[in-house]
């Protein structure tokens, strides 16, 4: 591997060490909360990486993302009441189902661009909302309180919240591998392009709705198996999970860590996420230093915070080129 | 000289008295044009003439009111921008309308991928994909970018940005190009540059070229048309333009005395 490569590698890598190391170190410390704490934030970070693939990456400003992380959700959650107890049939079932409920919004959406497409997005899961509140059988407003965790079996038993902690940990990390040779592939350099000139892209001879169709339905299938996450969780389904505030804040994850950034959707659940827990014990105005944060990055680093690392990188390296050609 | 379509049995693009009104506006007034096989035809007229709305319906991102247009014997009227372009119909824009964030290489690479195999590869890098790039390097070179290659083409001078855009359009092995002003806001020595491009292409691809400049119509026109107020009023042998009265009084100018 070149030089370059392992450099690049080094702070990945560690993150990724130090995540395995936490449950280790957390538990006995008596920090148990923190696993529960880590695993929110994981799975946040697989929806909001789902939502950086269509926003960040595609340009398709969906403002109805927390449809397919409720659907995903209640599908474990319902399936539950029905016996499906097993997470190798119910969490696929949670992406299948909502690819193609991705693929029903998308197909229509998709027609529509700019506000009409941010509108649209945000209309259909209202109406999911609307829907599952109105679903008494699946408890309505209340929500739906799961019995236990999904089965995996080969003997481990999610129940414990260090597996659990550990499954999470193993599907974000693939989730993030996968985004990346996606991103890298034809289809992914279809999907850049559209998002810098798609009339171009139509004119040189690519049929672009096709491609963001796809996009969409792989964004959504994804986040699906987020909400699948998130029920095992909190073993717990609510409508909340669907609404608009949720897609808001996924937004906000993926501008704050950083559009079009492999690790963008990651780093903007650690950021908000660990904000809100440090702020909140002190005043109920956590979202208003979160948002102050939000302001700042908007202004003044676009690229969100793995954005301005790049550019630091940048900047570091023509500096340190610069004082080399000084030196006479 | 009668604006009448030439029916030729070798022509690759023909219109039939095509059609666009925008509100009240005609921007395109029964045109019928044809661009016969291997030949470069050019189009002029003044500005508001309706030139680069006459393009926009014949690649395909403006849908004509009324008329039909044929390409390579078959009726694309109805046909998306994608699917023309599939067929064989390529162009470029006045307004340069490239991928500014990747490199000339990667522009022109984008353009071989949609006719080399499907999109929808999801594992494989598309940057490890030698014959697409090699392609792209020959296409580049082609153009006069080769030094330029791995440059980003949001840097690259506004010359070789047009240079690009004309890469663009040959990338995609067309039958016949729509070349929209691509020389606009060129100097005289880029504009001398691209004329000698336009000339090699011939050979490969027949050519409608949307011109303003006097010079480089005269040096390259097999044929050429005129476009006024949406309305085709003559078209013929640039000998035959030159001389033409009414051409000379609506566009040319007398200084363009034979």
């Amino acid at each position: 591997m070149k030089t370059s490569a392992i450099r690049r590698a080094i702070l990945p890598a560690a993150a990724l060490a130090a995540a395995v190391a936490l449950p280790l170190v957390a538990v006995p410390l008596g920090l148990d909360y923190y696993v529960g704490f880590a695993s929110r934030v994981m799975i946040y970070a697989i929806a909001a990486t789902s939502l950086n693939l269509i926003l960040g990456y595609g340009g398709m400003v969906s403002f109805g993302h927390a449809a397919f992380f409720g659907t995903g959700a209640y599908v474990v959650g319902i399936g539950m009441l029905y016996g499906l107890h097993s997470a190798w049939l119910a969490w696929p079932l949670a992406m299948a189902v909502s690819a193609l409920v991705a693929l029903g919004i998308g197909a229509v959406s998709l027609r529509t661009r700019g506000v009409y497409f941010i509108m649209i997005t945000l209309a259909f899961a209202q109406m999911m909302f609307y829907v599952i509140v109105g679903l008494k059988a699946y408890g309505g407003e209340e929500g739906l309180n799961l019995p236990h965790r999904s089965v995996i079996g080969l003997g481990v038993n999610l129940k414990s919240d260090e597996a659990f902690y550990y499954v999470v940990l193993a599907l974000l990390a693939l989730t993030l591998f996968l985004l990346r040779r996606l991103i890298d592939a034809r289809f992914g350099q279809v999907i850049r392009g559209i998002k810098e000139n798609e009339t171009r892209m139509e004119t040189i001879g690519f049929a672009t709705y096709r491609y963001k169709l796809a996009c969409f339905v792989i964004a959504g299938a994804v986040c699906g198996l987020a909400g699948a996450l998130m029920a095992n969780q909190t073993q717990y389904v609510n409508p909340n999970l669907l609404h608009w505030v949720v897609s808001g804040d996924l937004m906000i994850m993926v501008i704050l860590g950083g559009l079009a950034h492999r690790y963008g959707g990651l780093l903007g659940a650690i950021v908000m996420l660990s904000m809100d827990e440090a702020i909140s014990p002190y005043t109920s105005y956590s979202k208003l230093y979160i948002g102050a944060v939000l302001l700042a990055v908007v202004l003044f680093a676009p690229g969100g915070i793995a954005g301005w690392f790049a550019g630091a990188r940048a900047r570091t390296r023509a500096a340190a080129a610069k004082t080399a050609t000084d030196i006479p | 000289m009668l604006a009448k379509s030439v029916l030729d049995g070798d022509a690759v693009l023909r219109t039939e008295r095509l059609c666009k009104n925008f509100g009240g506006v005609v921007a395109t007034d029964n045109v019928s044009l044809s661009v016969r096989s291997g030949e470069i035809h050019c189009l002029i007229g003044p500005n508001g003439a309706g030139k680069t709305t006459l393009v926009h319906q014949l690649s395909g991102t403006v849908r004509a009111d009324s008329g039909s247009i044929t390409f390579d014997g078959r009726d694309v009227t109805r046909l998306s921008a994608h699917e023309r372009v599939l067929r064989g119909l390529a162009r470029s824009y006045q307004i340069t309308s490239i991928f500014r964030d990747f490199s000339v290489l990667e522009n022109i690479a984008l353009a071989v991928q949609a006719r080399t195999g499907s999109s929808f590869r999801f594992w494989q890098p598309q940057a490890a994909e030698t014959g697409l790039f090699d392609e792209a390097r020959r296409i580049a070179a082609r153009v006069g970018l080769r030094e330029r290659e791995a440059v980003r083409a949001a840097s690259l001078s506004h010359g070789e940005q047009r240079q690009l855009e004309v890469g663009l359009a040959i990338a995609t092995q067309p039958l016949l190009l729509l070349l929209d002003e691509p020389m606009a806001g060129m100097g005289p020595e880029e504009s001398d540059r691209l004329i000698p491009l336009i000339h090699e292409l011939k050979g490969e691809h027949s050519i409608l070229l949307i011109e303003h400049d006097m010079d480089a119509v005269f040096r390259l026109a097999d044929r050429i048309s005129v476009l006024v107020s949406g309305r085709l009023i003559a078209s013929g042998t640039p000998e035959q333009i030159r001389a033409n009265d009414e051409v000379r009084r609506a566009y040319l100018g007398d200084e363009a005395a034979p």
